[in-house]
């Protein structure tokens, strides 16, 4: 029987994590060396935990799916950084940033994890301007700060359009020097398929080599997940296109629970689908709703050039509906209501599935060369992709899946509820609630990995004691190691007609249309239908090529696709179970009339964590909740009118 | 701490000796070519100047030795570099095209080893042919016999197929230094992003001037028979 | 709104790292002009699949030019014919009707190809393992703004820490040199306080290993700058020189 307990440490909240620091065991300088630490992942939480673990003294081993570190997803995100420091003096502080983050996630976070959150996140910028991350100056030659996504403070910090990418390789170089070091063995393209659990403890993982297919067996103390989001279940999304929820499964296979699945952040200012061969989904940062008027046609089909468009049959929606927030309300109900004025058929383009996003207004306010001098970059990423100049023509936008909130549950040490067993970044729930704020993504990511596990892991390894491994000659490893081989010579075996892809693109609507923005009873319920036939079809019609002891990408799609096709299951089951509205979760029976989201906090203030079982090959999953107490904040319904 | 040999066997340090001994050679050239005007100075200077040189003994073979030196290192580099990109790249690509735009692949810079080499070859025929070759002997009032070098410049020009053969190397050397008088200062470290516009045009403007200057005086020979009016008698 | 076009397609095979490679005609007769690059090799390969054929290997990940992992050499040029775009924002609309792709993996003997189109690059791992990094433990720094930095040396240290690491530099290099990539990460931190004290260490230590991995020297060619997806100048590669200069005559 599973019982969840957070471990939330007593006290004031601002006392929390100092006093847990404090109070936890330690592993002597000279004994670290004796424990062995995995880390699959190499992104912001992976790299940093890496680094900072081998820093320490502890035997690293890192693993990527990529050739590289550097290559991880983390790479990829733009905007930037939030942090506590309160430089510009516009009254920001830890509590202000804790507040947002708690208010923003909808009320479905744990108040001392986010506050401990807000707390660390002024370390993170310490820290990676001394590794020479190059953030944006002042002429003072000191950091600039600007304002992101609808904050009223000015706390992200930011490296032009390339924060993600510049964090990443401040921890990926801070890694690297542990590895000419010595401390961190260093595992590229190798895939995890399975923990490995000796007495109920994580002791290993099983490994697929992707350059050569050798399943790989590795043994450790302790293992870290830091292996990101599950967004591709989506098939488009905007997630690189080796982002996968397939460690993270595995683990919940063998005994994790996997919390919140079907919080799932959508993000509004996306460049549209154009056609079937579309791969993947491009983000443009948000900071264009700044300038741009959101509108569609008011005419059904209207297929005139959208300069021709009089201004009274324009539809500008988002400012009718919200005359306060206007272009500027939040990510959710942006996307929200994207969704639906395309639902009611008056979406743009050749697929009915694009709002338009007009800088008319404002180059005629401001002049080109402003706007041009603001979002040069984004103005010519659009024309490159979309090859339409957005200086003559309103730019044709989307939402698109960005990043997921749910994730392996954790308690406060980042623990799962497999003694050992860690996740960090992306891949955990913990802290960002219903829905994510803008920056707050690579402030989580180096929170954990810099500065949470460090002080944790030593507190769970404190009680292992040192030099006690089973080698990985104990059956544990064989029987992993078996089951890892029989998935993929089972795809192989498969032969069948339709494509890989196929069957991930046709997942991935199914998942869109009704575990997307908006969900019904019925639909989450026509959805699991559906992935279940699916899957059942993919299991006998999937048409693995290659062999299984060479490089073979599609065969590494093919055990992804598998595990997203569970995981779409779970998403709905969680969405189903929801009887409510909050933050990325809307539930069409609770909104208002006008379409605002209903919240019901006497019978959902919990985390679904949710237990693996299964039962004759059906998946079946068993409903934990933890409690969300709120002793520090008062909730309120948020409004946007 | 890499002993200074160590660091000269480097790719950086080699690259950085090709530009110091490009250099070098380069500042040679403009004396040389200060040198090869002293034909239209008088009647004597050009050979008083030649036999001044000779009479330098132990200094001259010194400027000799170190000459030869900066020629034989650059050229054992360049070929050194030459050599190593095809350990580099074994197995090389069936289509390869320059992107152009900030690309400075261009004749000149692909054509280093063969222009070098030629210069190579014609440095020992030139040498040759004015270090030891056998010239006219002549006396000048109160002087001492001195070899004709004078009269062998103005002999050899007036026929035509040295004097373009002479140009044709002439040009070669321009066609190097196109790539080569940027590329030092490159090597060396010296050029920026915010500077880099001005060496290059620096270097063209130097190029250009240098080989004019050499090539005027063949084509003047040959123009005018060897009887021009700047040409002292 | 947007017609379908063909495109004759020829690239290269290989099924491992020790196999005998050879070139692959294809036609494709559905490319779309909003495709990308990728996208068209993506449909190339539901194509090949669908005959029961191996698909071709090729890498990638982000596809919005920020990763660095692809580095297809198209038609002789890394990244294909479009400046400052790495090929995976390379679209199909800056090819024509009947036109003819070769493409090729980076070819440097510090690259060896894996399968197909898959190149090994842990090389650049190896020389960032070297001395491409600052010296810092997590815990140990100093209140961020505790040194100002000018704005335009921190605006130079970015430009150069842009570099993604596809490997571009090389493939394009006449002589496969990786200076451009080494530089890069030398000149980024160089341009820092917080990096210049390991100033001479670094580069000597970088350079070292880049010989080691087996690139080729610099010729100053320029190519590298050309081909760049983030423009990195070669002015790291002078930068490079002068503080590898430094460090030896400092001893």
């Amino acid at each position: 029987m599973i019982t969840l307990d957070a471990k939330i440490p007593d006290g004031p909240l601002e006392k929390k994590w100092s006093r847990h620091k404090k109070e936890m065991k330690l592993v002597a300088p000279n004994n670290r060396r004796k424990y062995e630490i995995i880390i699959v992942g190499t992104g912001l939480a992976g790299g940093a935990a890496a680094a900072s673990m081998a820093e320490m003294g502890y035997k690293v081993k890192s693993f990527c799916i990529q050739d590289s570190a550097r290559r991880a997803h983390s790479i990829a995100a733009q905007g930037g950084i939030n942090a506590a420091k309160n430089y510009p003096n516009d009254g920001d502080s830890v509590w202000r940033l804790f507040y947002d983050t708690i208010k923003g996630g909808d009320y479905r976070s744990r108040e001392a994890n986010v506050y401990r959150l807000a707390e660390v996140s002024n370390n993170i910028i310490d820290q990676a301007v001394a590794q020479g991350v190059p953030f944006a100056r002042e002429y003072s030659g000191l950091l600039a700060n600007r304002s992101f996504g609808g904050a009223q403070v000015s706390r992200t910090f930011y490296a032009r359009g390339q924060t993600g990418q510049q964090l990443l390789l401040g921890a990926y170089q801070a890694m690297m020097r542990q590895v000419e070091l010595g401390r961190i063995e260093y595992y590229t393209r190798h895939e995890m398929f399975e923990v490995v659990l000796i007495d109920g403890k994580a002791r290993g993982i099983i490994t697929r080599d992707l350059v050569t297919g050798e399943i790989c067996q590795h043994e450790a103390d302790a293992v870290i997940l830091a292996t990101g989001g599950y967004g591709n279940v989506f098939y488009l999304s905007t997630n690189a296109k080796n982002s996968n929820v397939t460690a993270a499964w595995r683990a919940h296979k063998k005994g994790a629970l996997f919390a919140n699945p079907s919080f799932v952040q959508v993000h509004p200012t996306c460049i549209p689908v154009s056609g079937d061969y579309q791969s993947k989904l491009t983000l443009m940062s948000e900071s264009l709703r700044n300038d741009g008027r959101v509108w569609v046609p008011r005419k059904k089909g209207d297929d005139r050039h959208p300069n021709d468009i009089p201004e009274d049959e324009r539809l500008y929606y988002l400012e009718e509906k919200y005359p306060s927030f206007g272009n500027l309300v939040p990510r959710d109900v942006a996307s929200r209501n994207a969704k639906l004025v395309c639902d009611r058929g008056l979406g743009i383009g050749g697929t009915g599935l694009a709002v338009y996003l007009d800088f008319r207004d404002a180059i005629a306010h401001d002049g080109k060369d402003v706007i041009s001098a603001k979002y040069g970059n984004l103005f010519d990423m659009y024309a490159n992709i979309a090859g339409e100049d957005p200086y003559t023509r309103p730019m044709r936008i989307f939402p698109a899946v960005h990043y997921t909130m749910g994730g392996l549950w954790v308690d406060y040490n980042l623990m799962t509820n497999i003694p050992g067993l860690f996740a960090a970044g992306e891949a955990n729930f913990s802290d960002h609630g219903a829905n994510r704020l803008g920056a707050s993504a690579l402030m989580q990511g180096l929170s954990d990995g810099y500065f949470v596990l460090p002080s944790t892991i030593g507190n769970y390894l404190a009680d292992l004691k040192p030099d006690t491994r089973y080698g990985t000659d104990h059956e544990a490893f064989d029987i992993a190691a078996k089951k890892a081989q029989e998935t993929i010579d089972r795809l192989l075996n498969i032969n069948g007609k339709r494509t890989i892809i196929d069957f991930h693109r046709t997942l991935g609507r199914i998942v869109w249309d009704k575990i997307g923005i908006s969900r019904t009873k019925e639909g989450l319920k026509e959805a699991i239908a559906d992935i279940r036939s699916l899957r059942d079809e993919f299991w006998t019609n999937v048409y693995v090529p290659g062999e299984k002891n060479n490089y073979n990408k599609y065969l590494e799609f093919a055990g992804r696709v598998a595990d997203f096709f569970e995981l779409a299951e779970l998403m709905a089951m969680d969405a189903l179970n929801r009887n409510e509205s909050c933050g990325c979760h809307l539930r069409e029976e609770f909104q208002t009339e006008e379409g605002e989201a209903i919240r019901n906090d006497k019978d959902y203030s919990y985390v679904s964590a949710w237990e693996f079982k299964n039962r004759n090959g059906v998946l079946e999953e068993a409903l934990h909740k933890e409690e969300l107490n709120f002793e520090f904040v008062e909730l309120k319904q948020r409004s946007y009118k | 701490m890499p002993t200074i040999i160590k660091a000269l066997k480097s790719q950086v340090g080699r690259k950085l000796m090709t530009g110091i001994t490009g250099i070098a050679l380069m500042l040679f050239l403009v004396v040389h070519l200060a040198g090869n005007y002293a034909i239209f100075a008088s009647a004597e200077a050009f050979n008083i100047y030649t036999k001044k040189l000779e009479s330098l003994g132990i200094l001259l073979y010194m400027a000799e030795a170190g000459l030869l030196f900066f020629v034989l290192y650059h050229s054992y580099l360049g070929i050194s570099i030459w050599l190593g990109k095809r350990k580099a790249r074994a197995v090389g690509y069936e289509v390869y095209k320059s992107r152009g735009g900030a690309s400075r692949q261009n004749v000149a810079s692909r054509s280093m080893i063969l222009s070098g080499f030629t210069i190579l070859v014609f440095l020992v025929v030139h040498i040759w042919s004015f270090k030891f070759g056998e010239t006219e002997m002549i006396m000048y009032a109160g002087g001492e016999p001195m070899r004709d070098l004078r009269q062998l410049v103005i002999d050899s020009f007036t026929i035509w197929y040295i004097a373009l053969g002479y140009i044709v190397v002439l040009s070669l050397i321009m066609l190097h230094l196109f790539h080569g008088a940027w590329s030092a200062f490159t090597s060396l470290g010296v050029t920026n992003k915010s500077n880099t516009q001005a060496f290059k045009l620096g270097a063209y403007i130097f190029t250009i001037l240098l080989m004019l200057g050499f090539i005027f005086i063949p084509i003047y020979i040959f123009a005018t028979g060897g009887m021009g009016s700047l040409i002292a008698y | 709104m947007s017609t379908n076009m063909t495109i004759y397609l020829r690239y290269w095979r290989q099924s491992g790292p020790k196999a005998k490679g050879y070139f692959e005609d294809r036609t494709l007769s559905t490319v779309n002009e909003h495709m990308s690059f990728l996208e068209m090799l993506d449909v190339l390969n539901e194509e090949l699949q669908l005959e029961g054929k191996e698909p071709v290997e090729f890498d990638y990940d982000c596809r919005e030019g920020i990763c660095g992992s692809c580095n297809l050499v198209i038609n002789g040029q890394a990244h294909g014919p479009k400046k400052g775009t790495a090929c995976c924002q390379l679209h199909m609309r800056n090819y024509s009707d009947g036109d003819h792709i070769t493409i090729e993996p980076p070819r440097a003997s510090a690259f060896p190809v894996i399968k197909d189109l898959v190149v090994d690059r842990s090389a650049f791992d190896r020389i960032i393992e070297a001395g491409g990094y600052v010296s810092v433990k997590t815990g140990s720094a100093q209140d961020a703004n505790a040194i100002p930095i000018q704005k335009n040396d921190a605006d130079l240290a970015f430009d150069y820490a842009a570099c993604i690491g596809c490997g571009a530099c090389v493939a394009a290099c006449p002589n496969a040199s990786a200076s451009l990539f080494t530089s890069a990460k030398i000149s980024h931190l160089s341009h820092l306080p917080q990096g210049n004290v390991e100033r001479s260490n670094r580069v000597l230590a970088m350079v070292e290993q880049m010989e080691g991995e087996g690139f080729g020297d610099c010729s100053n060619f320029g190519e590298c700058e050309a081909v760049c997806p983030k423009e990195i100048s070669i002015a790291a590669i002078a930068d490079m020189r002068r503080d590898y200069a430094r460090a030896v005559i400092q001893g």
